[in-house]
């Protein structure tokens, strides 16, 4: 016997009843009524904590019970089943391992799943939308930070004319060009677009007199476009947005882009080493050393390095400690290990 | 039998503490009141009161979320609809609860619909502008559809007492208040945004029901426009003074101008429910809300340290302390028996809206 309240669905009036169950019926019983109901096509509700419970009758009338202990029994004894989820989300113990496995699986899938998974994705995006991204990406970078290139034509033509007889890997599946602009914010740097248009600034045709040099950085950035890395790049930093944004949602959506950013910068350092490989094997292809590459990458550091000496805003360092370049030392001797 | 009925009602009412005489003898007691409902037509306020708890709620929020994890999102259907059912069971009212009783599989086609919606309008983007803008206006064009499904849904899924909650908005006043007037608040630079906020609660509320008896709603434009104006005034002033401060050059901006912010956001975020709500009546009782900036500022930002410094694992507790704030300050001012509230015809076309539910049963609200 149970105290329980019943509503029989049509009023909001509580009627106090004691509560039974009979064989496989309930059995209500208060000062001036007795109802029966089949367990059967009774709906029991889930517990929950400790909030009450509900029995739905067929007829929409229920009953609300607190006694959590004497209903379990009840139903145990009746030989009603709980809910297989039932017991995890009441025990601590469920809960300290379910917390747990939430850390692995998330380690895990930003780990693995993530970058194999914008992988696959990346390699499947039409090329419509990577041209779409391609010119967008420009005109935008147009409006904020390039300026056009001051390199007379002539220089501009013995560029492309040497970077058009760089032979593309075997499995090469896109087709490139570059084109040329400046930026003496950005100071010596080339970048590759997703859809296979490679930016090469004045600073950094200005930086060597080599143009092996220059293609070879070329080979680097051919490396960024053929394996979609700006396009991983976006899946992973929008998925690493969205479940952060969806996980702190209560905070605010800015709090959780920071993350996304930071989390971002380990990435691309795995993308330098796999454009530098495939940049090597270019340049083997075409008759050149892979030490052509490590040579600019070193003008690249020291420019880079005597350009921050020299402005020092605050803004520079945070974004040099940010910075997705790998240590170039580190990159130097992997290319070229006669190097020094 | 009547006696009865309003014995029982009474001793609940005894156990409330309502700050009468609760050692009387509950019928006479009862009577009493009654007689002075009739004579001074004085209210009877029932706050609400929030039972959740922390811990307990934890404990069902990780192992669901592991759950929905590990499903990809499927189970996060059925983790929504324990949520709402532990955050409606202890909401208590006059000593009784509410029950949530939506099914997960209607939550899972809903979110499944509004996720196809989402993946359409990006693909749509990707490829081209003037397919984007097409997916965009067919996207509105069902919204308003889909929001008056899921309120119903909502509603119809919600009970207290054993009596459900029904909405009955038709679907040309939402593509009115849902379509038309956000696009005029967007043509008039959000000049609209409070007219149009205070259309869609008017919609919401005005057309909702307990049993056979209507929700009414009465808050006027002006009210709405003075709380967004005063905001507004807020913001002005705050950019006045920050202007002040960077002339001067103090460095006291850097900690003013987040707290300034986070007292406006709180100012919204506390006078807009307490306005929806006093506005808001249920046949002859009337509701309140008297939310308070500085405590719910103060949630809000605990909260918001507690998340950030245990990497989400607060977001239970946090939830539970802002629920019990801002239900407990919430109640209903009862002009008679609660107890008197009986089911009618309502009831009954709720039952044979059951059956189309089946077909459009849905919920798109996360």
């Amino acid at each position: 016997m149970i105290s329980a309240r019943y509503f029989d669905g049509k009023t909001t009036a509580a009627k106090a009843v004691e509560l039974s169950l009979v064989g496989q019926e309930w059995v209500l019983r208060g000062d001036d009524l007795e109802l029966r109901y089949p367990l059967l096509q009774t709906q029991i509700s889930e517990r929950l904590g400790n909030t009450p419970r509900l029995l739905t009758f067929a007829d929409g009338g229920h009953c609300e019970v607190t006694d959590h202990v004497a209903l379990d029994q009840m139903l145990e004894a009746a030989g009603v089943r709980r809910s297989w989820v039932d017991g995890m989300q009441h025990s601590l113990g469920w809960a300290l391992l379910a917390s747990l496995a939430i850390v692995a699986v998330l380690i895990a899938s930003y780990v693995y799943l993530l970058p194999w998974s914008a992988g696959v994705i990346a390699q499947r995006v039409p090329d419509a939308v990577l041209q779409k991204m391609g010119s967008s990406t420009l005109d935008t970078l147009d409006k904020l930070m390039l300026q056009p290139s001051k390199l007379d034509a002539t220089r501009q033509q013995a560029l492309t004319a040497a970077y058009a007889k760089l032979q593309p890997l075997p499995d090469s599946k896109m087709s490139y060009h570059i084109v040329f602009r400046s930026s003496p914010r950005m100071g010596p740097n080339a970048f590759a677009l997703p859809d296979g248009t490679i930016v090469m600034l004045d600073e950094l045709v200005a930086l060597t007199e080599k143009d092996d040099e220059i293609v070879a950085v070329l080979a680097h950035e051919r490396g960024h476009i053929e394996q979609r890395h700006a396009m991983r790049m976006v899946l992973q930093s929008s998925a690493v947005g969205l479940v952060m944004t969806w996980y702190m949602g209560d905070v605010s959506s800015l709090l959780a882009t920071v993350p996304a950013v930071i989390l971002q910068a380990s990435y691309s350092r795995d993308m330098e080493r796999e454009s530098d490989e495939y940049a090597e094997r270019t340049l083997q292809l075409n008759g050149l050393s892979p030490c052509l590459l490590a040579t600019a990458l070193e003008k690249l550091e020291a420019a880079h390095l005597s350009r921050n000496e020299k402005t020092r805003s605050t803004q520079d360092e945070a974004m040099d400690y940010l910075s997705s370049h790998p240590a170039t030392p580190e990159r130097i001797q992997q290319m070229c290990p006669e190097w020094r | 039998m009547v006696l009865q009925r309003h014995g029982g009602y009474s001793a609940r009412g005894a156990v409330l503490g309502e700050g009468r005489g609760a050692g009387d003898d509950s019928l006479a007691y009862m009577d009493r009141e009654r007689m002075d409902m009739q004579t001074h037509q004085q209210p009877q306020e029932h706050a609400f009161e929030f039972t959740g708890n922390g811990w307990e709620y934890f404990k069902i929020w990780i192992v669901n979320l592991l759950l929905s994890i590990l499903t990809l999102g499927i189970y996060s259907a059925w983790a929504k609809v324990r949520r709402l059912q532990y955050f409606y069971r202890n909401t208590r009212l006059a000593d009784a609860s509410f029950e949530y009783h939506g099914l997960p599989m209607s939550i899972l086609k809903g979110r499944l619909i509004a996720f196809g919606l989402l993946l359409i309008y990006y693909a749509a983007g990707a490829i081209s502008p003037v397919l984007a803008i097409i997916a965009f206006i067919l996207i509105a064009a069902i919204v308003p559809w889909m929001i008056v499904r899921s309120l119903r849904f909502k509603l119809r899924n919600s009970s207290y007492r054993g009596l459900r909650f029904s909405f009955s908005g038709s679907d040309a006043a939402a593509y009115t208040v849902f379509l038309l007037f956000p696009f005029l608040t967007l043509l008039t630079l959000s000049g609209l945004a409070p007219f149009t906020h205070q259309r869609i609660k008017q919609y919401q509320h005005g057309n909702s029901q307990f049993g056979d008896t209507y929700f009414s709603f009465d808050a006027t434009v002006g009210s709405f426009y003075g709380v967004y104006l005063r905001m507004l005034g807020m913001f002005v002033g705050l950019g006045v003074v920050s202007g002040i401060l960077v002339a001067v050059g103090l460095p006291l901006i850097l900690v003013l101008l987040p707290v300034a912010y986070l007292f406006i956001a709180g100012y919204y975020a506390v006078r807009l429910p307490n306005l929806i709500w006093s506005g808001t009546g249920l046949g002859e009782h009337a509701f309140y809300s008297r939310l308070e900036i500085k405590p719910y500022v103060w949630i809000f930002f605990t909260n918001m340290l507690g998340i950030i410094f245990t990497l989400g694992l607060f977001v239970p507790f946090a939830q539970i302390r802002m629920m019990k704030y801002k239900i407990e300050n919430m109640g209903l001012l009862a002009q008679g028996d609660l107890a008197e509230f009986c089911a009618g015809q309502s009831q009954d076309a709720n039952a044979t809206g059951e059956e189309t539910a089946e077909m459009f049963d849905l919920d798109i609200s996360l």
